[in-house]
Order: C-alpha cells, then sequence, then structure tokens
C-alpha cells in the first residue's frame, strides 16, 4: 500500500503491524496504521507538499514536525489550521489541504512613501505638486 | 544562499530581510513591519531568532534592544474557541 514507509528500521527493528485507518486527502482515500499523525500517512505515500503559501502558491510541507512552526497546517474536518503533524489519523477523517488565496492590491510605491511625519511635510511643500 | 527564505509564514527570503536592513538602517522591528517577516501565522516563532541574528550582523543591533521583536501571548496560535468562545455552529 505504501512503498516510502521503513518497515525494517536499521536501529528501531521491525515495524509492528497495527490497524489500518483509511482517510481522505483532497478528494482521493489512503491507508495510514494506527497512531500515524496525518502527515506521517502522508509521506509514507510520498506526499510531501501538504500546502501552498498562501500568496505565492509555492509549495509547503513538513518543517519541524514536532507542531512548532505551523508549517504543515491543513483543514482537517472543516477545521482550519491544524497541524498534521501533530494530528494522528482517524477513520473516515477528511483532510483538505492548504490553497493558494487572493491577494490585496499592493503599492508599487511603497518605498516611496515618507517615513517620518518629517519627511511627509517636507514632501507637501513640493512647489508643483498637484495633490498640495 | 540569499534566496534562503527566513519566514516561512510569509515567505520573507534572507535577501529581502537583508537588503531592507541596510536600505534603512532600521531596528529589527522596522524590518519585521516593513517585509512582514515574522508576522505570519507561527507567530514569528519560527523565524524571529533569525531575524534578530541578521538585523545583529548588518546594523549591529543586538536582540532585546528598546524595541525588540517582542513575544506577546498568546504565545501559540489558538482559535477563538480555545479562548472560550462557543463550539463551532455551522
Ligand atoms: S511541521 Fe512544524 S508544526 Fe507541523
Amino acid at each position: 500500500m505504501s512503498n516510502h514507509r521503513i518497515m525494517d528500521h536499521p536501529v528501531l527493528g521491525k515495524l509492528e503491524k497495527t490497524e489500518e485507518i483509511t482517510f481522505i486527502f483532497d478528494g482521493k482515500s489512503y491507508t495510514g496504521f494506527k497512531g500515524d499523525t496525518v502527515a506521517s500517512a502522508l509521506l509514507a505515500h510520498g506526499i510531501r507538499q501538504l500546502r501552498v503559501q498562501e500568496e505565492s502558491g509555492n509549495p509547503r510541507g513538513i518543517y519541524c514536525n514536532i507542531g512548532h512552526c505551523f508549517e504543515c497546517r491543513v483543514t482537517i474536518n472543516h477545521v482550519e489550521g491544524v497541524r498534521s503533524c501533530m494530528t494522528p489519523i482517524e477513520h473516515n477523517m477528511v483532510v483538505e489541504s492548504g490553497r493558494l488565496q487572493p491577494v490585496p492590491f499592493k503599492s508599487t510605491e511603497a518605498d516611496k512613501l515618507p517615513r517620518t511625519y518629517a519627511e511627509f511635510e517636507r514632501g507637501l511643500h513640493k512647489e508643483d505638486d498637484p495633490h498640495v | 544562499m540569499d534566496d534562503l527564505i527566513i519566514c516561512r509564514c510569509e515567505e520573507v527570503s534572507l535577501a529581502d530581510i537583508k537588503r531592507t536592513a541596510h536600505m534603512y538602517q532600521c531596528s529589527a522591528r522596522e524590518v519585521k513591519l516593513r517585509t512582514r517577516a515574522g508576522m505570519g501565522y507561527c507567530g514569528g516563532r519560527t523565524c524571529r531568532p533569525a531575524v534578530d541574528a541578521v538585523l545583529e550582523e548588518v546594523t549591529g543591533e543586538k536582540p532585546g534592544n528598546d524595541i525588540p521583536l517582542k513575544v506577546s501571548p498568546p504565545v501559540r496560535p489558538v482559535s477563538l474557541s480555545t479562548l472560550g468562545g462557543s463550539e463551532r455552529h455551522e
């Protein structure tokens, strides 16, 4: 079922078979073992991309794997922002990856804007500025 | 090396932070406000030490100066329901 899982580890020994659990990720069904986190079960299936950066769309996945960084956040059973590296899989759990979000307009003049009130005032007294 | 992403939540690279620090010769806090490094989902818990370290290298600002990249509660993202709201109604 999953070819990326280490079944016989040189130090940790053989993996004991436990109960198989089936869950859904982005509409497809996957099987993991009881005790797997969502992230580990998906990794065992070779799935490393858990979401995209909301603005750029660049791929994101497990980063710390200890619940610190929130890089692995997904939507689980309609609850957003759940850390997949900290959440054990359950039967029929519905997991959705994080998607691209609409981006607000950005100022192309951010570098030209005044930084202090003094700078702002100096800017106001430009002779030919039509907005004064 | 400059492509290195320092703040993964807001996708801010080492180059962005260095450029901003050089251009404005400013505090770590101003770099944070200008680039959004440390203002993302994880609350800056992942990149804050890195931003501090870059600033120390560029402007000599020691972490924990007058207006540092402070940590304020809640120190990790929590949902409003965790804070005592009612359960989700859908
Ligand atoms: S990978 Fe860092 S919180 Fe899950």
